[in-house]
């Protein structure tokens, strides 16, 4: 037997390969975002801004790229669901590198103004977190892994968990002068950029598990 | 007007060559059945026994049984011509009578079943060309020869033809491949409606005319050069086109091999 479509499987897995690599664009912006922020460091807020563009620019040759294999190949069965999927999973990694320049932006907003001790230690492991679960997501993408796929929901939870610790540190502060209150505003709403982080981490899960089985969510078997 | 076709065990011969084993198919009504797969799988082999094409070829036979509406179509008593004019069938290549006028090609089939009316030829004649979506291009030239038609056109008459006799089931086999894009969509488009009137099977080479006209995909295959063609999966066509069940059929039509 012969292998018919050559140059198509070779484009597809260029299209593969890049995809894995915005993801990888999508965690350093995590890093850096966050480093930018717990350092208060107003040069690396412009780094990572311009290399959001980067991973603006890398997304739409994907999506370009997709639909001209769409066009011109007629994709079908797991092709097909890949092409697809790459078109849903490269919005979500977008979405991440956003966020991050949201809260890259936000050290502007903070400065001069140190972090308490524990809301700091809080967005620590939020990075953390959104930067593991991002890494799992990519991992089952470029592996084509529904198992850790399926391990996402749960590692959401800690997500969610550190969510909750973060607001009630906010809290804790109980004071009541507009800079203060501002200031918590800002670190509240960068502890839900890295919730709606890990979220997009979740939905990427999801978009693989979807190519590999050709089954959605709500027509998988349910356990137990 | 449109009859259920039931496959059970069939398998074909050239001379001592077997061509297709064991495929047990069942063919709905009012459906457009698509049969695809690779070069010598048996599909063109298999859609022939389903109407009793298969054994006109010299030294050609079929085992197992195929039924319309239950009736054994290898019945003993049962005319093999009967059987040809129940379940039409169209050809890769048009191939209109080339003397014959239009009109005259598509009344052949009634002619050699002795009507000779010629108000009820002319009704027949207009309906057919109709239903084959040829009425208003040729309308004024029913004279002229059919050999003088585009190839769309032949082919286009050559499906007329075959319901002018009012079969229960149409066979194409690759009725496309030798026609220009164009045409190719006008006889797609034709397919579809042809479906609300008869069983259609089509063999077909093209995966996404399969993918595009048909309601449920039969992929056959072989497993070696000398190896006889087999039925590897039948689905609905969105399943069959989106995910497969079987990974022969996934590496087929995503080009893996073939």
């Amino acid at each position: 037997m012969v292998e018919t479509r050559k140059q198509f499987h070779e484009e597809l897995d260029e299209l593969n390969a890049d995809v894995v690599h915005l993801g990888a664009l999508a965690a350093e912006a995590i890093h850096a975002g966050t480093d930018a922020l717990l350092n208060a460091d107003l040069g690396a807020v412009e780094q990572v801004v311009a290399a959001d563009r980067v991973l603006d620019e890398l997304t739409h040759s994907i999506e370009e790229r997709t639909y001209l294999l769409m066009a011109r190949q007629q994709p079908m069965a797991i092709d097909l669901r890949t092409l697809v999927s790459i078109l849903r999973v490269i919005h979500e990694i977008e979405r991440t590198g956003d966020l991050m320049v949201n809260v890259a932006k936000a050290t502007r907003r903070l400065y001069p103004n140190p972090l308490e001790p524990r809301v700091r230690g809080l967005l620590d492991r939020m990075r953390e977190q959104a930067a593991v679960q991002l890494g799992a997501a990519i991992d089952a993408f470029a592996d084509r892994d529904p198992a850790k796929a399926a391990s996402l929901p749960d590692m959401d939870d800690v997500m969610d968990d550190l969510q909750k610790d973060l607001f009630r540190a906010i809290f804790a502060t109980h004071s009541t002068d507009e800079a203060t209150i501002q200031r918590a505003v800002q670190v509240a709403l960068v502890g839900r950029y890295f919730e709606r982080m890990a979220d997009h981490a979740v939905n990427v899960a999801e978009r693989v598990a979807f190519m590999v089985t050709g089954q959605f969510r709500h027509e998988e078997p349910q356990a137990g | 007007m449109s009859k259920r076709i039931e496959a059970d065990d069939v398998s074909a011969w050239f001379g001592a060559f077997k061509a297709v084993e064991g495929v047990s198919l069942t063919i709905e009504p009012k459906q457009v059945t698509a049969l695809i797969g690779p070069s010598g799988c048996g599909k063109s082999t298999f859609i022939r026994t389903l109407n009793r094409m298969h054994e006109v070829t010299p030294g050609a036979r079929m085992e197992g049984s195929v039924t319309l509406d239950d009736e054994d179509i290898y019945g003993p008593g049962v005319d093999a011509t009967t059987v040809r004019r129940t379940i039409g069938m169209v050809f890769q290549r048009p191939n209109p009578f080339p003397t014959m006028s239009i009109r005259d090609n598509v009344a052949a089939g009634l002619r050699l079943n002795g009507v000779r009316k010629r108000a009820t030829l002319d009704e027949v004649v207009e309906r057919s060309l109709r239903g084959a979506g040829l009425w208003d291009e040729v309308k004024d030239r029913l004279g002229k020869a059919g050999a003088g038609l585009s190839g769309g056109q032949q082919q286009r008459l050559c499906i007329a033809r075959a319901i002018a006799v009012e079969p229960e089931v149409l066979l194409m086999d690759e009725p496309c491949s030798a026609l220009d894009p164009v045409s190719t969509l006008i006889i797609e488009d034709l397919i579809s409606e042809l479906k609300d009137r008869y069983t259609v099977v089509i063999v077909t080479h093209n995966m996404q005319q399969a993918a595009r006209v048909s309601d449920v995909t039969a992929f056959f295959n072989l497993a070696g050069a000398g190896e006889p063609g087999r039925l590897v999966e039948v689905g609905d066509t969105p399943t069959i086109f989106t995910k497969p069940q079987d990974e022969r059929t996934e590496a087929y039509i995503t080009g893996r091999f073939g």
